[in-house]
């Protein structure tokens, strides 16, 4: 557990630093992101440890973003005035964006190997 | 009273004062988000990260306490976001395999849903009248809320409201989710977990892997390439918008 948790941090470090210093457009951790997968097709393996603490995070991924959407209730005055378009372009481009993606895929995927 | 006990406001200005009420706040919230989601037969309806926020919202809403009080508490379950969007190495290099023979339809419904995704949005909320301020937070919705907060940063909108609509949207492509893909017709696993991993990112994909492991496993996929592909590009993107 902690080695897989070391690994990680190590490489959110490493990114913050190329965010900081070198590539500033691209957010930190997105760069640590791209370093482990590197680390990783390079190394051909996952190790034990990496592999559950990867998992926790994934399987309770919601949990992390409670503290940044309960600052909705700073925005609530502002986000009530405008409820109508604020509702109406969450809703349809979510339900869009699924359409469009899965329609592409299936689309896409027909003719390949996976009929079943 | 016992002399030995401190009066109750002073326990109160205690806890208050240190991150752990904030912590116990969420952490309660969010359990009694998930009980109730397993509770319910893991109907989207009953999203636990939703529940979890209504929940906080009120108890914070209730005892006065300010957002950003709550926030400096609370900011240790919010670090942990990077570490998280680091860790979704992992199921990319999984899913490595799976894109090689599907690289061309994966990486096709990624730029369509991405482009979908911040153009619809943006389109409807300045044709409904929203303030430019609120529809800055459109750009990075789809995308995972670290990275979203990160794009926000960068293109000079609030990473508040970028978070805010992040995980409305995650919510509400957890819930809708099934219903889409129903009435589209696409019924393969990973079509459908790359789909909303791609429209959903974190909460999408938390729902993907309570349904199925497969659907899980691409929807953390599609969230990753998203994050990725999206901190690259929404900032071109914003650049054309505006």
């Amino acid at each position: 557990m902690i080695s897989g948790l070391v690994q990680i941090l190590l490489f959110q470090g490493l990114g913050e630093l190329l965010s900081k210093f070198a590539v500033p457009l691209v957010p930190g951790p997105v760069i640590g992101l791209i370093g482990l997968l590197g680390y990783l097709l390079a190394k051909r393996s996952i190790g034990a440890s990496l592999e559950l603490v990867a998992a926790a995070f994934s399987q309770h991924l919601g949990l992390l973003f409670v503290p940044a959407a309960v600052g909705v209730v700073v925005f609530l005055p502002q986000l009530r005035a405008q409820a109508l378009a604020v509702v109406v372009a969450l809703v349809v481009s979510v339900l869009l964006t699924m359409a469009v993606t899965a329609l592409i895929l299936k689309a896409l995927a027909g003719s390949g190997k996976d009929a079943r | 009273m016992h002399a030995s006990l401190p009066p109750i406001a002073e326990i109160w200005v205690y806890l208050s004062g240190s991150p752990l009420l904030a912590l116990i706040l969420t952490l309660t919230a969010y359990q009694v988000g998930m009980l109730t989601y397993e509770k319910s037969g893991r109907n989207p309806l009953a999203n636990p990260v939703a529940i979890a926020v209504l929940i906080v919202a009120m108890a914070i809403t209730a005892i006065d306490m300010p957002y950003p009080k709550y926030f400096e508490g609370a900011q240790f379950v919010h670090f942990l976001l990077g570490t998280a969007t680091v860790s979704l190495a992992v199921p990319i290099y999984k899913g490595f395999n799976a894109l090689s023979g599907r690289m061309l339809p994966l990486l096709a419904a990624l730029l369509g849903g991405g482009v979908t995704s911040v153009a619809s949005s943006v389109f409807l909320a300045r044709l409904l009248g929203a303030d430019p301020a609120i529809v800055g937070g459109f750009y990075a919705k789809s995308v995972t809320a670290p990275i979203a907060m990160g794009v926000a940063e960068r293109i000079g909108t609030s990473p508040t409201l970028t978070a805010v609509f992040a995980v409305s949207t995650g919510i509400l492509g957890a819930v809708l989710g099934r219903f889409v893909f129903d009435i589209v017709g696409v019924r393969e696993w990973w079509q459908r977990g790359f789909a909303i991993g791609v429209a959903a990112h974190g909460i999408g994909t938390s729902r993907a892997f309570s349904v199925h492991p497969e659907a899980g496993a691409y929807a953390s996929l599609a969230m990753g390439l998203h994050g990725v592909l999206g901190a690259l590009l929404i900032p071109v993107f914003v650049s054309w918008f505006s």
